[in-house]
């Protein structure tokens, strides 16, 4: 309990420091997440919308949740050195596959019939991804997003154990900020990683299209929810 | 309903996991490796003139996190196993601040030590000592204030260092720490703690001027890397690491001291270090330290660090060469 | 004289490792080969022990626990909010954390790894035990099952599909920390990478790294084949 207290007197004692690693985690975070983004959701609409792929894209999940973040992040240590890049990457790959296996479900699973009626109405395919498939995969495809980021987040403190910066740095370095600087730093990425969660099923809400909004809950398949604490 | 078959494999499933995770939980206990079970030399217990250990509590000797520390856990647990002790050996706890605390909670009962840092970051005295023999006086005064004793201290030492890369020093003429001054803003990649202590950061600031000094983080080992890759101008490093017998790094001097005097000694809990048998456990313990020498240590780091062999090969051949197995 | 006299030691020749690991390349094989047995198979069994024991008590627990909340409603909510909140410390915090208590255990480490199962565990089992449709529920009953009878006989049997996709999400996510568990000393795969942290020695990143991944990948796969053979009505379901 006095650690705890102790915490909280360090969060209090330290706003400039811990405004400094939340601001570089987030950094970390979002632009790993942003590259995860630029490769999976793409991939993923594209396996969805020509209906291929399916084991690689089911998979992908699978397999990505399974990765253990250390190991990648050892195997970065060795290939690419110490530093932002390597665990840029291995954020990215741990970032990844449940976004592109989302992206895929979800618009694989877009209704037939709406696909039919819009084809039947005259689109081209790409109209057809952009008007139809892709406003009905919006909200399964940003619970994959939503997933990733928290995963991302809660995550970045082994990152500081490659030389990643963030809140990390406080938490690997017990000699330095005592253990109340770990849990102090735990508490603010616990925080960040709740605070992510809300942001992101936010938006989530905001993008699902109006018609789908009741039914929606039917339909969404809640990808498993991955632990804040795999980090 | 067609479910006995299913309901079966679910019992056996069930079962088999409850099974599981009570055994492991029954025997796996608390048992770390290492676990010096049988202890050396089988002499039989008559020789107990040979084996003061003989019937002594088990002693937990901790290692910080580096190479040296972990040749210098081999050394002592394995000559001391062979006088009849039996040790745990745990290696890699962490840096000064952390291992201290487990020697205070009782997690180990000793653990290798450089004076200099007993003396600034145990201790956290701001007098620069101005010789070894003062260091080893203010640490052992200032452990046995806790209820600590400490051994003899080593021959070598082992210092921290600023290093640069020799090309980096050629080109910028640099000789010693205050010379950094010439690359202007410049960064210095250490271990965390490096940052905050006056052997480190601290004192480069404020007895040498630095205070264009950049921290960079770095975990303990790969300042070479970071100083190869250029992603560090110049790097917190230890004097007997093996990496600096390759002649592609410039060590600067220390003019002023400010890192202080580095030998070890060995610090124990004192109740414990008395159930030990007092002096006769320390009398092993220094016939280990006094062969440690600079060339000695320097070789068997260089063993570990660069060759990869392990450091309980390397602790063994040295010891057995001394004929202290 | 200060300290111990100076003697002069007798220093052995130590055996020059090969150019691939001078020059720590990023993979040499040969070294590999010849530490396997020293340096990683015992990590190996040491991960698989720490992840069958967090598992296996996890899912005691939560398995009881969703026992109970499946009787009893406002245990359901307790239990899930103190899953979750034990879920959102971080790994690397927990095992430190664990220290002063259990001290640089094997202890520590499992409570910190137990913990993270709880969540999954217990929210897979007590949905896969509320999603048993009432038609088996009260066809049990009509059948003249008592409610133990129903529950071992029709709704565990029912709920078998979720219950086993948790232990395998609990699985694999527990290696992956495993790995992280090595940071308080407790061995595990994390050992070498966490040494490896400090000598910079590629050779052994790699290997730990892939070995950790090999694992994790394995034990996925053994336990869809698993879930498979007991229960194979799952795989109709998407996971």
């Amino acid at each position: 309990m006095g650690t705890f207290v102790d915490a909280l007197q360090f969060i209090v004692d330290n706003p400039g420091l811990l405004w400094d690693k939340t601001v570089e985690t987030l950094l970390l975070s979002g632009a790993a997440l942003g590259v995860a983004m630029a490769l999976a959701i793409p991939l993923g609409v594209w396996l969805g919308h020509i209906h291929g792929g399916s084991f690689i894209a089911i998979n992908a999940s699978n397999v990505g949740r399974a990765l253990p973040s250390l190991a990648l992040i050892s195997i970065g240590l060795a290939l690419l050195g110490v530093g932002f890049l390597n665990v840029m990457v291995a954020l990215v790959i741990l970032a990844a596959p449940v976004m592109l296996t989302n992206a895929y479900v979800a618009v694989e699973q877009v209704d037939p019939d709406a696909v039919r009626a819009a084809r039947a109405m005259g689109m081209r395919p790409t109209q057809v991804l952009w008007r139809v498939e892709l406003p009905l995969a919006l909200p399964l495809m940003f619970a994959g997003i939503r997933t990733a980021a928290v995963y991302v987040v809660a995550t970045t403190p082994l990152a500081a154990l490659a030389g990643g910066e963030g809140l990390g740095d406080i938490i690997v370095n017990q000699s330095t900020y005592g253990i109340e600087g770990v849990v102090g730093a735990s508490i603010v990425i616990a925080a960040l990683a709740f605070a992510t969660d809300g942001v992101f099923s936010l938006i989530q809400r905001l993008v699902t299209p109006r018609g789908l909004r009741r039914r929606g809950k039917e339909r969404i398949v809640e990808p498993s929810v991955e632990p804040v604490g795999a980090g | 309903m067609t479910l006995s078959k299913s309901q079966s494999r679910l019992l056996a499933l069930l079962a088999a996991l409850l099974a599981t995770g009570f055994l492991l939980a029954a025997c796996g206990g608390d048992d770390d490796d290492n676990g010096g079970g049988g202890g050396g030399g089988g002499g039989g217990q008559e020789a107990s003139s040979d084996q003061p250990g003989k019937g002594k509590p088990t002693v937990t000797l901790g290692t910080k996190d580096f190479t040296e520390e972990f040749v210098l856990g081999e050394l002592y647990k394995q000559a001391l196993e062979a006088k009849g002790y039996t040790v745990k050996l745990k290696k890699n706890i962490g840096s000064t601040e952390i291992i201290d605390k487990a020697l205070t909670s009782d997690q180990i009962d000793g653990y290798p030590e450089y004076l200099g840092v007993s003396v600034a970051v145990v201790a956290r005295k701001d007098i620069i000592p101005k010789s070894d023999q003062q260091t080893y006086d203010l640490a052992k005064q200032f452990y046995e204030g806790r209820g600590q004793v400490i051994s003899q201290q080593t021959p070598f030492f082992d210092v921290d260092a600023i290093a640069t890369t020799k090309d980096t020093a050629d080109k910028n003429g640099l000789k010693t720490v205050a010379d950094l001054k010439k690359l202007g803003k410049f960064t210095v990649g250490a271990r965390p703690e490096f940052k905050s202590r006056f052997q480190g950061l601290k004192g480069m600031q404020s007895e040498y001027g630095l205070t264009d000094a950049q921290f960079k983080q770095l975990a303990l080992g790969i300042q070479y890397q970071a100083l190869d890759n250029g992603d560090v101008d110049s790097a917190n490093v230890f004097s007997t690491d093996a990496q600096l017998a390759s002649g592609k790094y410039t060590v600067l001097e220390d003019p002023k001291g400010i890192f202080g005097y580095q030998h070890v000694a060995m610090v124990m809990n004192k109740d414990k270090y008395e159930a030990l048998g007092g002096q006769q456990f320390f009398d092993v313990v220094d016939s280990v330290s006094k062969l440690l020498t600079n060339d000695a240590m320097i070789t068997m780091n260089k063993a570990v660090a660069i060759d990869k062999q392990d450091e309980a090969e390397v602790a063994k051949s040295f010891l057995q060469a001394n004929n202290l197995l | 004289m200060i300290g111990v006299l100076a003697q002069q030691p007798v220093i052995p020749k130590f055996e020059r490792a090969s150019e691939c690991i001078r020059e720590n390349h990023t993979f040499c094989a040969a070294w590999f080969k010849d530490n396997f047995d020293r340096v990683f198979e015992p990590r190996i069994v040491e991960h698989i022990e720490l992840t069958l024991m967090a598992v296996g008590i996890g899912f005691v627990l939560s398995f009881g626990a969703a026992l109970l909340a499946y009787n009893r409603g406002w245990f359901e909510r307790s239990f899930a909010f103190f899953a979750a909140f034990l879920y959102t410390v971080p790994s690397i915090a927990f095992f430190q954390l664990m220290v002063p208590i259990t001290g640089l255990t094997r202890t520590s480490a499992e409570i910190a790894l137990v913990s993270y199962t709880l969540l999954i565990l217990f929210r897979n089992t007590l949905t896969g035990l509320q999603e048993v449709p009432e038609d088996a529920r009260m066809a049990a009953r009509a059948m003249g099952l008592t409610p133990r009878q129903t529950l071992w006989r029709v709704e565990l049997p029912l709920a078998l599909p979720a219950i086993m996709a948790g232990i395998r999400i609990a699985t694999v996510m527990t290696i992956s920390l495993a790995t992280v568990a090595a940071f308080i000393g407790v061995g595990g795969l994390g050992q070498p990478i966490f040494n490896a942290i400090q000598s910079g020695f590629k050779t052994q990143f790699v290997a730990a790294g892939v070995l950790a991944v090999l694992l994790a990948l394995i034990a996925d796969v053994l336990l869809v084949l698993l879930q498979r053979f007991i229960a194979p009505w799952t795989r109709a379901r998407r996971a």
